[in-house]
């Protein structure tokens, strides 16, 4: 095994992967920047490296300073987490070639599958089901115009180069085409140094399913089956579970054949997920491969028993898989909320501060994956991700009343979170019937903005907060401060009364 | 004795501090217990229901609460400042004048308008950057801009006045 272990990130995956270096018996060097000085991450790691100002592009996405860094303290593998250089296959090429060991997948994979137009062609040709459309960019307008005509309007153009929604716009009717597809090229050329854009129809109301994959560099590739991620803001998940409610027997077997035929596709090795859209007939389209770890992959550790981060590891050290195909088998339901410091009646804005009070939610079926603790800085520099809440339960209604649970035990202070909309989702038919789709965010909650959604509170609630309001603005009433009882012969006294 | 107008959820209610442990809401009595557990938590008993009560202040008059993964942002003010705020807002609708205001921290990416362009409700003024994300600051009023205090460029803390719409 490695005996150390960099990791280029910071957050709640930083002392997760952390976390699981630990389990291993490895040391684990953490990397921040200078408002990340008292972070979680770094009072969690065995040893941590400033690496540059606050500011990203001076800290965790300067590949040159982060490998030279891994050579100088003999880390022996990196570990990227997700974001910053976790998908970039220059900063793995570098890694590869200093000779340390990068932990997920072979730089040219993520290469075949970063390419849009390139990586839909991969997949056709290994029966993997792509959203129709081309799979080459569209060099002549009229025959991209029959194109469209064939596979019928509505139709979406995207940015081959592309990701986030840049360059991306929905057409429905052949005038729309010209003005439309100008204007995808200019935007691609914009945000990506590439106009090729290309075609492919609208899903109509799709979901959003993925599927986890882990693969061994000795060509050993299984599934963990399938994760439910369409609860998005700005196509961002907020809400994930596993498994799917949507997904039957037979739609499984497909989804996670497709999967497994994908990574194979792209040579892939270690830990990735593959997505994809599915309509209303469960028909299911690939969409991409994230050739990473997922935010959300503790839904997936949940119902199958697998540690994903420690498998990562393992396989970066060259072993083989520890789990077989026939091993694995759906145990109860999972969901996760991401916590993010926003004020969501303020258009989602991001909310900055110090956390000044933190309680966790405990008991059982609850896991929190967090990157804050008292008197961390919570700044405009990186995500606004502070935790995740994950529930467990033998079945999905116990994993969600566990989550209601779980939501109204956490006490944040200093930030504003979206905790009050997650448990606000928790509630709605569409999300307990199972028939949410990727727009539900933007159809349901968003016309209830600012203040329509909240009706849930009840008048005890409201009463108690109103009485409580009225007392603190109270001068004359002297709170009795909570009383510790200390005897003489405490040992504990002289440090709590500092 | 104090009373206090509080707002929460667009209701007002009224309390009545009796004493130490009765208040009276909306003129009914109850018994009320509450410890201070550390600065941002408190445990308040109404009756015999016992609350857990997250508490950030937010300024003189206003708090913020959350209680069982409820938030409530509540104003609270005396009887006397109550009516006072109500007849400036009064006074104030007849002198109109909206401000555009940071919501948070952040780069000011783009500003669409200058001094003396007419702006319509909901038109988007200025694109506001923070936390890698682009924020698209709209128009509270219509009216024409009558101030901007800040460029394209510049870095804006929360609650900053950027521009003022007349």
């Amino acid at each position: 095994m490695f005996k150390k272990i960099l990791i280029a990130n910071r957050g709640e995956i930083a002392v997760r992967i952390i976390k699981a270096c630990r389990e291993l018996g490895v040391i684990s060097a953490a990397v921040y920047s200078e408002i990340d000085k008292n972070s979680l991450h770094v009072r969690a790691a065995d040893e941590a490296y400033f690496i540059g100002s606050s500011s990203a592009s001076e800290s965790y996405l300067n590949c040159n300073k982060i490998v030279n860094l891994a050579k100088g303290i003999n880390a022996e593998a990196i570990h990227p987490g997700y974001g910053f250089l976790s998908e970039n296959y220059n900063f793995i090429k570098a890694v590869e070639e200093a000779g340390i060991k990068f932990i997920g997948p072979k730089y040219k994979s993520v290469i075949l599958m970063g390419e849009k137009t390139a990586a839909r062609k991969l997949m056709k040709e290994n029966n993997v089901p792509i959203v129709p459309g081309t799979t080459e960019p569209i060099t002549d307008i009229k025959e991209a115009k029959n194109i469209c005509k064939e596979i019928g309007y509505p139709v979406m153009l995207k940015a081959s180069a592309g990701g986030g929604g840049k360059g991306m716009h929905k057409i429905n009717s052949e005038d729309e085409f010209q003005p439309a597809f100008e204007k995808a090229q200019r935007e691609s050329k914009n945000a990506f140094g590439n106009s090729d854009v290309y075609i492919e129809k609208f899903i109509e109301d799709p979901k959003h399913i993925e599927v986890q994959i882990l693969a061994d560099s000795f060509g050993n590739t299984i599934h963990l089956f399938e994760r439910e991620c369409s609860i998005q803001r700005r196509h961002q998940k907020v809400i994930e579970e596993a498994p799917s409610t949507s997904v039957d027997e037979k739609t499984r077997a497909k989804l996670t054949e497709a999967a497994v035929n994908a990574a194979k596709a792209c040579n892939y090795e270690n830990a990735g997920t593959i997505e994809f859209l599915m309509d209303k007939n469960k028909n299911v389209y690939f969409l991409e491969m994230n050739t990473r770890l997922q935010v959300e992959h503790p839904v997936t550790e949940s119902i199958t028993g697998v540690d994903l981060v420690k498998e990562q590891i393992r396989i970066a050290n060259g072993e083989k898989l520890s789990i077989k195909q026939n091993d694995l088998f759906i145990k109860g339901h999972a969901l996760e909320c991401r916590i993010y410091a926003e004020d969501v009646e303020n258009n989602f804005a991001p909310s900055t501060g110090q956390i000044i009070h933190h309680r966790l939610p405990s008991g059982p079926g609850v896991r929190v994956d967090r990157g804050i603790d008292l008197k961390s800085e919570v700044s405009v520099y990186y995500d606004p991700i502070l935790s995740k809440v994950i529930t467990y339960g033998s079945n999905r209604e116990e994993a969600i009343e566990r989550m209601k649970r779980a939501l109204g035990e956490y006490q944040i202070a200093g930030v504003i979170t979206n905790i009050p909309a997650c448990r606000w989702v928790l509630n709605q038919k569409e999300f307990l019937d199972g028939t949410f789709t990727i727009n539900f965010v933007d159809n349901v909650f968003i016309p209830l903005l600012p203040d329509k959604w909240k009706t849930e509170a009840t008048e005890d609630y409201e009463t108690a907060a109103s009485i409580l309001a009225a007392m603190l603005q109270n001068k004359e009433h002297e709170f009795k401060a909570a009383k510790l009882d200390y005897n003489s012969s405490n040992k504990w006294n002289d440090i709590s009364d500092e | 004795m104090s009373d206090f107008i509080v707002t929460l959820n667009k209701k007002k209610r009224i309390i009545k501090i009796i004493n130490e442990e009765t208040v009276s809401i909306d003129n009914k009595i109850v018994s009320v217990d509450l410890s201070k557990v550390n600065d941002y938590l408190y445990l308040i008993k109404v009756g015999n229901k016992v609350y857990e009560i997250t508490t950030t202040k937010l300024s003189n008059e206003k708090y913020s609460f959350l209680l069982d993964g409820h938030n409530f942002e509540t104003t609270v003010r005396t009887n006397l400042k109550e009516k006072a705020v109500e007849y400036l807002r009064n006074k104030e609708k007849l002198t109109h004048r909206d401000e555009v205001t940071a919501p948070m921290p952040g780069l000011i990416v783009s500003l669409k308008k200058k001094k003396g362009d007419e702006v319509k409700i909901g038109e988007s003024i200025l694109i506001l950057e923070a936390m890698k994300m682009e924020n698209d600051l709209r128009s509270p009023a219509t009216g024409i801009i009558k101030q901007v205090n800040f460029k394209e460029g510049d870095n804006v803390e929360k609650g900053a006045v950027i521009l003022i719409i007349g």
